[in-house]
């Protein structure tokens, strides 16, 4: 194999991308070094083994780094969806537990089951604080956001415990959503790589 | 035609700057050099001390594109390396003022060490 052949394989060890960007031209002036240096010379290999070694480390560190900006950049977007899920749905339970109270109300209406109507709705209020919360998008409002939907959980779940006057459709969005958004709003964010130093 | 790829940063930010990224901006404060020239200017500048492999020269270049200090020229030929087509990099106008930055900010550096007498004393 030619020395050429032998360097294209080293540079395997980069991410696809930098490779195709950039390969051609390492190639070539790799090429250009070895004519220049001797191809004998155990250094020259040594010295182009020790830089493909670092610098592919530090190029795949990059671009997993890169992967995960684009992923939280799309779940920011989706955040912001979610908040505007979260308020409806909340504003669906607030309705529901009116409908509830005044269904009700024109039988016999329990303790147990006036209570859990009532944590009901406030686990729908506390819902639709959470939705707003996560629209604000601030460091401040995705505590909020935190403490609501902590709160909503443990809330509805105690409701639905004490009695099941819920539709299952309530069941899982009163139980579902505040698991799928806390998950969400706690993914690892990081720093704008824009503003690194170019190193 | 020349590509660039941008990003807006501040000149602050981007300091200091690594070692091989200040060799990397003084071969092009020269004009556009490709790769290999780059490489031949940083080695001779600095009697063979430092030597970028390629991996590190195009990891600096790819980096320094991304936040605009550098900007790719065309591509075409080096007559004196034969046919095959280079491309070339230069430097923009946001990487020619973080040269000189760090270079003003190292001749500080340097002033502190010499009134602090590490350098500039005749060896006793």
């Amino acid at each position: 194999m030619s020395p050429e052949g032998v360097y294209r394989l080293l540079l395997r060890a980069y991410p696809p991308d930098f490779r195709s960007r950039y390969g051609g031209e390492m190639s070539l002036l790799f090429r250009d070094e070895y004519r220049t240096r001797g191809a004998t010379a155990f250094g020259f290999w040594m010295t182009m083994v020790w830089d493909v070694a670092r610098s592919a480390g530090s190029m795949w560190v990059e671009e997993l780094s890169a992967r995960v900006e684009r992923f939280t950049r799309t779940l920011e977007a989706v955040m912001k969806l979610a908040g505007i899920l979260a308020v409806l749905l909340g504003l669906l339970g607030v309705l529901s537990t009116l409908a509830e109270t005044v269904a009700a109300m024109r039988g016999t209406l329990e303790g147990v089951h006036a209570l859990s109507v009532a944590l009901g709705g406030i686990a729908a209020v506390l819902l639709v604080t959470a939705g707003a919360a996560l629209l604000r998008s601030t460091p401040s409002s995705r505590q909020t956001a935190t403490i609501a939907l902590v709160a909503s959980f443990v809330v509805i779940l105690a409701a639905r415990l004490m009695h099941p006057w819920m539709s299952m459709l309530l069941q899982i969005v009163g139980i579902g959503l505040p698991i799928v958004l806390l998950a969400a709003l706690h993914w690892p964010h990081r720093r704008n790589p824009s503003t690194s130093p170019a190193r | 035609m020349a590509r660039k790829q941008q990003t807006a940063v501040t000149p602050e930010s981007q300091l200091p700057l690594a070692p091989a990224t200040f060799e990397i901006l003084l071969a092009l404060v020269g004009g556009e050099r490709h790769g290999y020239a780059i490489m031949k200017d940083v080695t001779a500048r600095t009697d063979g001390a430092v030597r970028l492999g390629p991996g590190t020269l195009y990891g600096a270049l790819k980096r320094l594109l991304k936040s605009g200090l550098v900007e790719e020229g065309g591509e075409r030929a080096d007559p004196e390396l034969g046919d095959d087509r280079r491309r070339y990099y230069r430097l923009t106008k946001l990487g020619l003022l973080v040269a000189r930055m760090e270079a003003r900010r190292l001749e500080a550096m340097v002033r502190a060490a010499r009134q602090k007498k590490l350098i500039g004393m005749e060896p006793a």
